[in-house]
């Protein structure tokens, strides 16, 4: 699989190794809201990245010493799963999963209007099931979707790239082949894309003022359109529009469907139809004897 | 009045306009705070949240659970954040672990920890826990919905602002098929009337007149008085029949 030991130049081959253009992004999806336990979850897949990312909270934040009693503090969990990589990852938290747990949390943060809760913790827990370089990226998105979904005060959706230089070329999204080339440069970039502002910018590698303008430039359009994606993937739950259009037949209709449900089971309980119209009549001898 | 779901950040009007709930301001435009459906009119722009945690207020009527007895008084879960604190005296029984209470919330300080006032004791029943911003569409405007669901359903009913509904006697299976069905359907429109001809039922004209003026959802701020006062004169009734 791996075209290491070819001479691989991106200017020349006008494509990437995995047929994408230099500014496209490997597929992405979203889903809202897979785990029924969570205050607020989401399930991401970014090429080969698999991420779900729940939310708890705002809850009590334990220990106390952790509270702050003028915002609310948020703690990032950021782990990969042991099958997650080639080789066997040890499960416990090491070094990098620390780091990544902590500018999560602080791009997070920035988001967040965390001076509404006092006294709390929003506990973000990310857990990556498989990878293929920009994990931290894709568990930014993914939280921050996660978060919405939780109903917490945001300024703003978190949106999150991995740009960067592989193969003598600039490129966007890089994928495990390009962030292991020889003059490979992997920039992290998240931002607030209502604002514009940018929470988390990490760099390994060296890049001129030329290159890194274009980086720049690159991996903020890649923002807004990752952007776009969890848009959608949080709006969508909510076939709302289209009813609040439609007419009010419609609605009846939809209501409809779920009643016959419910009376199907009604039926099958024939004693609880029973106890209901007995119900009904004292309900209207009170209201007589009043 | 437009009707959309925004995403937190999405922004909701350029104009200047009063401030309503889950709302915000950047360079003099009104953005969104939360995932929620815009409740846009002419003098102020607010969301109402289709997710969010309970967050105590000031009169909001709330169930809660003990979660801890100490001699001083009582540990009460309400849904939310911080735990509230009942003393020994306000109540007049003594309350047990996981015991279930009705109360309403006197004060919130600036830790958002609420004060209980008028706690009682619910005896029996059960509690059925729903998203608590979802909590208004199960009273309705003017408790038209509490009233359906009570004729409907036959059973005791307390709905808390907390997302926590406590339910006695009557067709309970039906009852919690039912809140589910609010629960997933709170922001759509005709949510009553559609009831309402399931059930066979119309509600008292009184109410009906009053909740047939709107069928949007209720506003979070918006719940009046009237609706609170509905549940407490209820539960009277139950308590002291």
């Amino acid at each position: 699989m791996s075209k290491m030991d070819e001479v691989v130049d991106y200017k020349k081959t006008k494509k990437r190794l995995d047929g994408r253009k230099m500014d496209e992004l490997r597929p992405l999806s979203i889903k809202v809201g897979v785990i029924p336990n969570a205050d607020g979850s989401a399930y991401l897949e970014w090429g080969q990245n698999k991420v779900y990312a729940a939310v708890y909270g705002p809850r009590e934040a334990l220990p106390k010493h952790t509270q702050n009693p003028y915002k609310a503090v948020v703690k990032v969990n950021y782990r990969m799963t042991t099958f997650s990589v080639p080789e066997r990852k040890r499960p416990g938290p090491n070094r990098r999963d620390h780091e990544i747990s902590k500018v999560l949390g602080e791009a997070l943060d920035r988001a967040i209007f965390t001076e509404n809760f006092p006294n709390t913790e929003i506990g973000v827990f990310v857990e990556v099931a498989d990878s293929n370089a920009g994990s931290r990226v894709a568990c930014l998105v993914a939280a921050s979707c996660a978060l919405a979904d939780a109903g917490i005060p945001m300024r703003g959706l978190v949106s999150a790239v991995g740009v960067g230089k592989a193969f003598n070329e600039i490129v966007l999204d890089l994928n495990k082949d390009e962030e292991d080339a020889p003059d490979a440069v992997d920039t992290p970039l998240a931002i607030i894309p209502n604002s514009g502002e940018i929470v988390l910018l990490q760099m390994d590698g060296l890049l001129t003022r030329k290159e890194w303008d274009d980086v720049a430039k690159m991996g903020i359009k890649g923002c807004m359109q990752v952007y776009e994606v969890q848009k959608k993937a949080l709006a969508d739950r909510f076939q709302f529009e289209e009813l609040s259009k439609a007419s009010v037949e419609k609605a009846v209709l939809g209501n409809e469907v779920s009643k016959k449900e419910i009376v199907g089971k009604e039926v099958s309980a024939s004693k609880q139809v029973k106890v209901v119209s007995k119900e009904k009549k004292e309900d209207k001898s009170k209201k007589v004897r009043k | 009045m437009s009707k959309k779901v925004v995403i937190p950040g999405e922004l909701i009007s350029a104009e200047r306009k009063k401030l309503g709930s889950n709302v915000f301001v950047a360079d003099g435009k009104i953005y969104s705070k939360v995932l929620g459906v815009i409740d846009d009119t002419d003098e102020q722009a607010s969301v109402v949240a289709l997710e969010g945690k309970y967050s105590p207020r000031a009169d909001d009527v709330v169930i809660g659970v003990v979660t801890r007895v100490v001699f001083a008084g009582y540990g009460i879960s309400l849904n939310s954040a911080a735990d509230s604190f009942i003393p020994s005296k306000a109540v007049r029984d003594q309350l047990r672990i996981g015991d279930v209470i009705m109360a309403k919330v006197d004060r919130v300080n600036e830790l958002k920890e609420a004060d209980l006032a008028y706690p009682r004791r619910l005896i029996g029943g059960e509690v059925i826990e729903i998203v608590p911003v979802r909590s208004p569409r199960l009273i309705g405007k003017n408790g038209s919905m509490l009233e359906l669901l009570r004729k409907g359903t036959g059973s005791e009913l307390v709905v808390g602002k907390n997302g926590r509904v406590w339910a006695r006697n009557g067709n309970i299976d039906l009852l919690k098929k039912i809140v589910a069905f609010i629960e997933a359907n709170a922001y759509k429109s005709n949510l009553t009337n559609a009831l309402q001809d399931y059930f066979g039922i119309t509600i008292s004209e009184k109410v009906a007149e009053k909740s047939a003026e709107s069928e949007s959802l209720p506003r979070q701020d918006g719940t009046s008085e009237q609706e609170e006062s509905e549940v407490i004169n209820y539960s009277n009734e139950g308590e002291f029949k």
